[in-house]
């Protein structure tokens, strides 16, 4: 079983676009979030999102960053999960998740 | 708004009363104790986990631990002790960290076992301090579980993971199995005179028996997940998640959390920093 890729983007503020500043190896959504907020986080960012690569539509593969030769064997394949928002998504004082 | 939300804040230790301070005093020793040897435990798993990224959240997690240790420890100083002793002066028989955390964690199978079973078992005490009218430990609490949230997910992916493994599920369920009873006993007793006492003033807002259905409502959808639920005796009874299995409390203190047994000389030795006491600065 191959970990699929995820690409981490993120930004100080509001105002600033979302960039590009890295990627983690990951089995699914949950832990590509906590592995890019604990890998990353010589920085303050404001916000913090993971992409699957393979979520990625290159406009030109030849040149995109997001494409790599192991796609053709499914390395970035999506794994699918219910994640921790079906257990609450909170935190154990019953708030909602953020 | 109730009468018990209406109440004043205390500001400092000194504002408590007398038979509230000393349960509130063995309540935050005990969760910076349990904070600092779940550190430890973790930092020793930093190293051979399955990928490097599991490895960087192992340490960052590590750190969290050593940092709510750090934070909890200074609530001490109000309450009567001196932090800085309670952290390098004493011996392995004077820390009431979690029984289950006595021992090494035995590989990944009991790092996940810990990071789900024993540190949202922390974290589900914590939480009860949250809206705590002595406001010291209000005013530390939140941002703590901001950061335990990730060490909730990463618990719950890995738990999932390993599930899938048919070489690994029965290890991990016997580390589950093992952890489990400890967690829920250490959230403590309803009758105890001291957990009484600071639910009555405010100081914690859950007794002991809600804390532990709020625990199980949030570890045992993963059980459930993992299909390790109904063996470890966590089912769901109508919307409320319970435990099959009593808690034994013969010999239990409930001051100290514990019914005897001791963490061992070198982890507490580590604890204390013993190896660069020399560079140990006032």
């Amino acid at each position: 079983m191959k970990e699929p890729v995820y690409e981490v983007f993120a930004r100080k503020s509001r105002e600033e676009p979302l960039r590009h500043i890295g990627w983690v190896n990951a089995m699914d959504g949950d832990l590509a979030r906590v592995y890019a907020w604990k890998t990353y986080d010589e920085q303050n960012w404001s916000e913090m999102c993971v992409v699957p690569r393979s979520a990625i539509l290159p406009i030109d593969p030849e040149e995109s960053q997001f494409v790599t030769a192991a796609r053709d064997d499914h390395e970035d394949e999506i794994v699918h999960s219910t994640g921790t928002g079906s257990y609450g998504g909170g935190d154990v004082a019953g708030k909602e998740g953020r | 708004m109730t009468e018990l939300a209406a109440a004043a804040a205390f500001e400092k230790a000194d504002q408590l009363p007398d038979d509230a301070r000393a349960p509130l005093r063995d309540l935050v020793l005990a969760l910076a104790d349990s904070k600092r040897v779940l550190g430890l435990r973790y930092s020793d798993r930093m190293l051979g986990s399955p990928t490097l990224e599991a490895g960087i959240a192992a340490s960052s997690m590590a750190q969290d631990e050593w940092g709510h240790a750090r934070l909890t420890y200074a609530l001490l100083g109000d309450l009567g002790d001196d932090p800085k002793a309670l952290e390098h002066e004493r011996d392995a028989a004077e820390y009431r960290c979690m029984p289950p955390l006595d021992a090494d964690l035995d590989g990944w199978n009991g790092m996940t076992a810990a990071a789900l079973v024993l540190d949202t078992a922390l974290s589900a005490q914590y939480a009860a301090l949250l809206q705590s009218r002595y406001t010291p430990v209000h005013n530390r609490v939140q941002k703590l579980l901001d950061e335990e949230r990730f060490h909730f997910q990463y618990a719950a992916a890995w738990a999932r993971r390993i599930a899938q493994v048919p070489e690994l599920r029965g290890g991990f369920q016997a580390e589950l199995a093992r952890y489990l009873p400890g967690a829920l006993r250490w959230l403590g007793r309803d009758e105890a005179p001291g957990s009484r006492r600071l639910v009555e003033e405010g100081i914690v807002r859950e007794e002991p028996s809600a804390l532990r259905v709020r625990y199980l409502a949030k570890v045992g959808p993963v059980l459930e997940e993992a299909g390790m639920a109904e063996a470890l005796g966590v089912i769901r009874d109508g919307g409320e998640w319970t435990c099959t299995v009593r808690s034994d409390w013969s010999g239990w203190d409930d001051a100290a959390r514990r019914a005897g047994g001791s963490l061992d000389e070198a982890t507490a030795a580590r604890a204390r920093g013993d190896l660069n006491r020399a560079l140990l600065m006032d």
